[in-house]
């Protein structure tokens, strides 16, 4: 009896936890976008042009029109798969780049699959899919079993193969797969019926060349959800992200855990791709995908790797792509302000001890500035090993399970190891720039 | 295949390996001296564009060629100084904020070109101008020597200086011996009386020199106009070269050299029936061959179960 009360008490308690955990990532979340606004809304204001108009046409654009939000569902369908893709990676701490190298390969599966396989009426659709799913999948296989039973870095492994695929994508779309007699270099069309259905059929409202590709993403982001969250192959990948060791002394399989996180990654980048085929070209087209691979890193960030808020904030930045672009056609501020106000997003959500220098400056009062600097500085160094990426890689992990946890752990350490003049053990400080007592300081913490 | 053959057999194809190669190898060596001083520089890429785009523009609108090429090394300095203040002083991933510097070089120079010129492409309608050539009085004169050497970049010479400066830099100074134990064991360094931070800013921002050299050199070498994302991947090859040379400058250098003999190939071979981008993946393909080797090796000889960083 006692005990049960003690485990509902314990889990009520965990849960509040995890619910301020979940309110103090959205509201970093929310001042991160802020900040971001009002840093892209100072550039156009210095370069000269009207910001507030600007602004306006960025912000309330995409609404205006029903083509318009079919553009913004559209693009934010593919966004948001590619944010979803890396975010599972994230998850055990492997910084997977390889998303354009899963969608390309996806793409050339499903137009393949949709162009030249004649099939019944469901599979004709549901194949493709499956194609290219399996294509990504096999696209990250590569990497994350070189990573996870060799040790390859995944970083150079990811990258090389984004340059092998495209190429070989370009080849194809170039020479034995581009359409025959036509004068413009994409591939023949797929057959009719492989098409994903447009938005526009079943809701009767124009919305362009949005579909249901839209509905498969958010099915896609539940059920990674639910696997990241509530089965055992989700735990082992969550394990692996935050104490690989530890993991591996709890029985985990880390290279395992591992490599199905790639693997499961390039399964989504690959329904990326198929949904740029089957749902809105229609064939392969040159440079399919643009720079979007690389912006689902973005959002994955944004969405601290929670696959439900990767949607969040997918639609999010999709609308801001979206926006960027009616700005570019109403007003003379150009449609790069987007990047620009996507880059200063990723700077604010990677500088992890902003937010924990904010909130100690919070608790303390009013500090001189010189207190927090050196304390931060010196914590962040150590263990920066030949790569610098073993311990870079508490900023995808710190992201990955939230940054109150690691904030708050991080802010307690150095408190303790904080004399008074603010600065972490400066006894055995040899050069006195904070290095020791701080770099001793991380290696505790883990 | 025998007009394979005779294509690399020409001297205009040993020159155009040298040209093209030269901005492999100054970023290259860029991204080395940040890998060994322990913060991987992702940013390379982003550094590259923006050095590129800032060159054009200065040169353009100030009319002086040296004036633009100091610039745009000046802000690819810049931006490797705030890569490492991100990574030192904010505790950020080095790679994820690698990522976001090169978002922002991509979109702050196309915005910055379409607000000043009000062109998408580029600034192609500005009269930028190009950094000089050298030639070289006795040896032009030499048949095929001459055809590849004299007349290139003097910025291409420097790349192929860049390589011996910075093993020089590594092994024969105390900066280098600084930068390597800090990029090794930076508590050790720490703690024989190392100023760990002030080694990776130098660090950075000779890498961020280097990498804006290579820009400069896109924007203003070969051609005397930016043309927006004109780096096209280079600078996350020129780290590949990195990796793949086994962070030592010979090697990283040999890595460079042959990833620009392999575009240069690919280009050349555009006019003949060999599919050119099939023959442009044979780097990278190599690459990740040589990269599971390595692994493989390493992990054979039980370098026990901890990958380092790097590799």
């Amino acid at each position: 009896m006692t005990s049960t009360l003690i485990e509902s008490e314990d889990r009520r308690e965990y849960r509040a936890t995890r619910r301020r955990g979940l309110a103090v990532d959205l509201s970093m979340t929310l001042a991160t976008v802020l900040v971001a606004l009002v840093i892209g809304f100072l550039v156009i204001l210095a370069t000269g042009k009207d910001p507030v108009a600007a602004y306006e046409a960025l912000l309330t654009g995409p609404l205006e029109r029903s083509f318009r939000v079919g553009r913004w569902l559209e693009d934010a369908t593919t966004l948001t798969l590619l944010g979803l893709s890396v975010a599972i990676p994230f998850r055990a701490r492997q910084i997977s780049l390889g998303a354009e190298s899963q969608l390309y390969a996806g793409a050339l599966a499903a137009a393949t699959v949709a162009i030249f396989l004649p099939l019944p009426p469901v599979a004709v659709v549901l194949v493709p899919l499956v194609a290219a799913a399996a294509a990504g999948a096999g696209m990250g296989f590569v990497p994350g079993s070189m990573k996870a039973r060799l040790g390859a870095n995944e970083i150079v492994a990811t990258l090389m193969l984004n340059a092998i695929v495209v190429r070989v994508y370009d080849y194809l779309v170039n020479g034995p797969l581009k359409e025959p007699g036509s004068s413009a270099v994409h591939s023949e069309r797929i057959q009719p019926d492989s098409a994903l259905t447009p938005l526009t059929e079943w809701l009767g409202i124009p919305f362009g060349r949005a579909n249901v590709g839209f509905l498969l993403m958010l099915l896609t982001a539940v059920a990674l959800w639910l696997l990241v969250t509530r089965t055992p192959l989700g735990y082992r990948i969550r394990m692996t992200g935050s104490n690989p060791h530890f993991a591996e002394y709890g029985g985990i399989r880390v290279p395992r855990a591992i490599e199905w996180s790639f693997v499961i990654g390039g399964a989504v980048a690959g329904l990326a791709g198929a949904h740029l085929v089957q749902g809105v070209y229609g064939r392969l087209e040159p440079g399919l995908a643009g720079s979007l691979a690389f912006e689902g890193i973005v959002v994955a960030l944004l969405a601290r790797n929670n696959p439900l808020v990767v949607v969040v904030a997918g639609l999010f930045y999709s609308y801001l792509r979206a926006g960027g672009d009616i700005m570019e056609q109403q007003t003379d501020v150009g449609t790069e302000i987007v990047v620009v106000i996507q880059a200063v997003i990723v700077l604010l959500v990677t500088a992890q001890a902003l937010p924990d220098l904010l909130k100690r400056r919070l608790a303390r009062g009013p500090a001189p500035a010189a207190q927090g600097r050196p304390v931060t500085g010196a914590a962040s160094n150590g263990r920066t090993s030949a790569g610098g990426h073993t311990d870079g890689r508490s900023g995808v992990g710190g992201a990955s399970h939230g940054l109150p946890a690691t904030g708050g752990r991080v802010g307690d350490r150095r408190r303790g190891g904080t004399d008074p003049q603010g600065r972490p053990g400066a006894a055995h400080d040899a050069d006195g720039d904070g290095h020791p007592g701080g770099a001793r300081g991380e290696g505790e913490a883990r | 295949m025998s007009s394979v053959l005779d294509v690399v057999l020409s001297s205009a194809f040993l020159a155009a390996v040298l040209r093209v190669a030269t901005p492999y190898l100054l970023a290259a060596m860029g991204g080395l001296v940040a890998e060994r001083a322990g913060i991987s520089n992702i940013a390379l890429e982003g550094q590259m564009l923006s050095a590129a785009c800032t060159g054009a523009l200065v040169a353009g609108y100030s009319g002086s060629v040296a004036a633009g090429a100091l610039a745009g090394v000046t802000v690819a300095v810049l931006l490797g100084v705030l890569l490492a203040a991100l990574r030192l002083e904010l505790g950020a991933d080095a790679i994820i904020a690698g990522i976001g510097l090169n978002l922002l070089a991509s979109g702050g120079t196309a915005y910055a070109v379409f607000t000043l010129l009000g062109d998408k492409g580029g600034t192609s309608g500005l009269k930028s101008g190009t950094l000089p050539t050298v030639p070289l009085p006795g040896i032009e004169d030499i048949p095929v020597l001459g055809d590849v050497l004299s007349g290139q970049n003097m910025l291409t010479w420097l790349a192929f200086l860049a390589a011996p400066f910075v093993a020089w830099l590594f092994y024969r100074t105390r900066f280098g011996f600084h930068l390597r134990a800090v990029g090794e064991m930076p508590d050790a360094a720490a703690s024989v009386g190392i100023a760990v931070r002030r080694v990776q800013y130098a660090g950075l921002a000779l890498s961020g020199a280097l990498a804006g050299l290579a820009g400069v050199f896109l924007s203003m070498g070969y051609v005397s106009f930016f043309v927006r994302d004109m780096t096209a991947g280079r600078g996350f090859i020129a780290l590949a070269a990195v990796f793949l040379g086994g962070l030592r400058p010979w090697g990283v250098f040999l890595a460079a050299l042959g990833f620009g003999a392999a575009e240069a190939l690919a280009v050349q071979l555009g006019t003949l029936d060999v599919p050119p981008q099939l023959v442009s993946t044979i780097p990278y393909a190599m690459t990740l061959v040589a990269l599971a080797l390595y692994a493989w090796r390493r992990k054979r000889r039980g370098a026990g179960e901890v990958a380092p960083a790097s590799l």
